[in-house]
């Protein structure tokens, strides 16, 4: 499970490690809004230069956060083919018998190209550097106002972190019931359409079964410790929002403001 | 009055046939109980029943004086913490200290006070270096600790240990069943524990015996096993020490101690003597 890039946490100690959770969710935010706005190949440049600066702040290693694009580049190729041959507007730039090449058609690809892979790797730099956990929390405290509306945010975040929590455990689950049916003579690689779906089945159904019987034991076992869901809980961690919090949300409301504005001036 | 206290409770999981069938006694404070039964004997239900995760279907159960039910439960959880069987399904945070400070979140402490409750905890489960640690990098008998570290962060009078050494190695869950031993030695706390290990049963000063739902026998571990055959009629083990004077009184040679030394000490007395 190695190669799945998008979401996991390196950790390094970072200043970029250190900001709060929630300064970097809301500067995600604003930064895909930059993203999207523009329509300039100046802005995007710009942006990119952020993009490396934050990733040398946060000591990360660029071939990781250019990995995460990967399982993205089969879907961004075929964008770009079929875009580049049905849109048929603007100067007609190669014409190959029947294959002609318009100058819109590519550029607006391109944008759209680029504006996915900015995305993901703003977003790769961000998970990578805050806990999963720490990102929970700092989705709890955003999403408080809507507690006005009784939205129940600290359960949510709950069962997100106890989400979390248990992945590893669960992919050791399915390893563990892939190796017992393997040795029963069930082959997942080979064999008809058919023949695969009743080797899925003989995974799922087992994993189904064990993750219902996890869920009741770590019920009783919330339970057994004093969890009543809805009722007021202290938090361990605290988040606190410090200098350089602030100077970074400034910083992303800055490029953004400036991102928005090129779309009037460039 | 008893410190835990089961008035002819029954209960069922299904309207057919009760898991637990009029079964009452008395649990004295400060005390190491162990309950054991054969599998479906009703020790597990037993237990959910005094922590109140369940609700018996007739009869009572007090807990110093305190009856379990839905409202005194805030009393209840105070009084009494579980370590259940699977280390994996009680491991609530991301890491050791975030597990540990999972309690102390719902007893709303002072989130400033937590690390110098986690840190006192921790080392007295020998964790002091793996509190950063994530579940999947750990042991079960690491995990088992820090579940037992959990349960003692919330200050309890009793502690029900469900089957907590039966998925660990030897070597953890002869650490475990130690530990048990040594808090025991604390009055403060009473310890219950479901167990099918018979060793364990010889370490604890008293024993509930289930059978089907049903009281069997309860009396010191000791003039438990004096009934082997009635034992083995319920599908229970025998400890090796009892087999062994078993043996021998077969071949009409008494052998009554009740430690190894003992019984070898008679033996050699045995011999010189013929």
């Amino acid at each position: 499970m190695n190669n799945l890039v998008l979401g996991k946490y390196i950790p390094l100690d970072s200043i970029m490690h250190r900001l709060d959770p929630r300064a970097k969710l809301v500067a995600l935010i604003l930064m895909i809004v930059a993203i999207f706005v523009p329509k300039s190949w100046y802005v995007f440049l710009v942006i990119g230069i952020i993009l490396v600066v934050e990733i040398l702040l946060a000591k990360l290693n660029f071939k990781y956060v250019l990995s995460s694009v990967k399982p993205m580049m089969f879907m961004m190729v075929f964008l770009l083919i079929i875009n580049v041959l049905t849109l048929k507007t603007g100067d007609l730039l190669v014409k190959l018998g029947p294959v002609e090449i318009y100058a819109d058609a590519l550029f607006n690809t391109l944008f759209v190209v680029t504006r996915l892979l900015l995305m993901i790797m703003v977003t790769t730099t961000l998970t990578a550097t805050t806990k999963p956990l720490d990102l929970t929390l700092g989705i709890e405290h955003l999403l408080k106002p809507l507690q006005v509306i009784k939205f129940p945010t600290h359960e949510i975040a709950m069962m997100i972190s106890i989400a979390l929590r248990f992945i590893p455990t669960i992919i050791e689950e399915t390893m563990r019931i892939m190796d017992a049916q393997k040795s029963r003579g069930v082959d997942f690689e080979n064999g008809k359409l058919s023949e695969k779906i009743g080797a899925i089945l003989s995974l799922i159904i087992p994993l189904f079964s064990v993750a219902f019987e996890r869920a009741y034991e770590l019920a009783d076992a919330m339970e057994a410790r004093g969890y009543v869901p809805g009722a007021e809980r202290t938090r361990y961690h605290v988040l606190k929002f410090e200098v350089r919090d602030y100077i970074y949300l400034f910083l992303n409301i800055v490029v953004m403001g400036l991102s928005i504005a090129s779309r009037f001036v460039l | 009055m008893s410190f835990i206290e089961v008035k002819n409770v029954s209960f069922s999981y299904s309207e057919t046939n009760n898991a637990i069938d009029d079964v009452s006694f008395n649990i004295e404070k400060g005390t190491y109980t162990t309950i054991i039964g054969h599998n479906g004997s009703g020790k597990s239900t037993i237990a959910k029943l005094i922590a109140g995760l369940l609700t018996p279907k007739a009869g009572e159960i007090f807990i110093e004086g305190v009856k379990v039910c839905e409202e005194n439960m805030p009393t209840i959880r105070k009084k009494l913490g579980i370590v259940f069987q699977n280390p994996d399904n009680q491991f609530i945070g991301s890491t050791v200290k975030d597990d540990i400070a999972f309690g102390l979140e719902n007893r709303r402490v002072e989130p400033s006070k937590m690390d110098d409750i986690i840190l006192e905890y921790a080392s007295k489960v020998g964790l002091t270096g793996l509190l950063d640690k994530e579940p999947q990098n750990m042991s079960g008998g690491q995990k088992q600790r820090v579940a037992i570290a959990g349960v003692l962060a919330m200050q309890p009078n009793v502690i029900i240990f469900d089957e907590a050494t039966s998925m660990l190695d030897p070597k953890a869950r002869k650490e475990i069943k130690t530990f048990m031993y040594d808090l025991s030695k604390n009055p403060d706390f009473t310890i219950v524990s479901i167990t099918h290990d018979i060793e364990e049963v010889l370490q604890s000063e008293e024993c509930i015996v289930l059978n089907n739902g049903k009281l069997f026998m309860q009396d010191k571990p000791e003039n438990v096993f004096k009934h082997p055959e009635e034992l083995r009629k319920i599908n229970l083990d025998i400890p090796f020490i009892e087999l062994v004077k078993e043996a021998f009184a077969k071949k009409k040679i008494k052998v009554n101690a009740d430690n190894i030394e003992g019984v070898v000490k008679q033996l050699c007395q045995y011999r010189s003597k013929n």
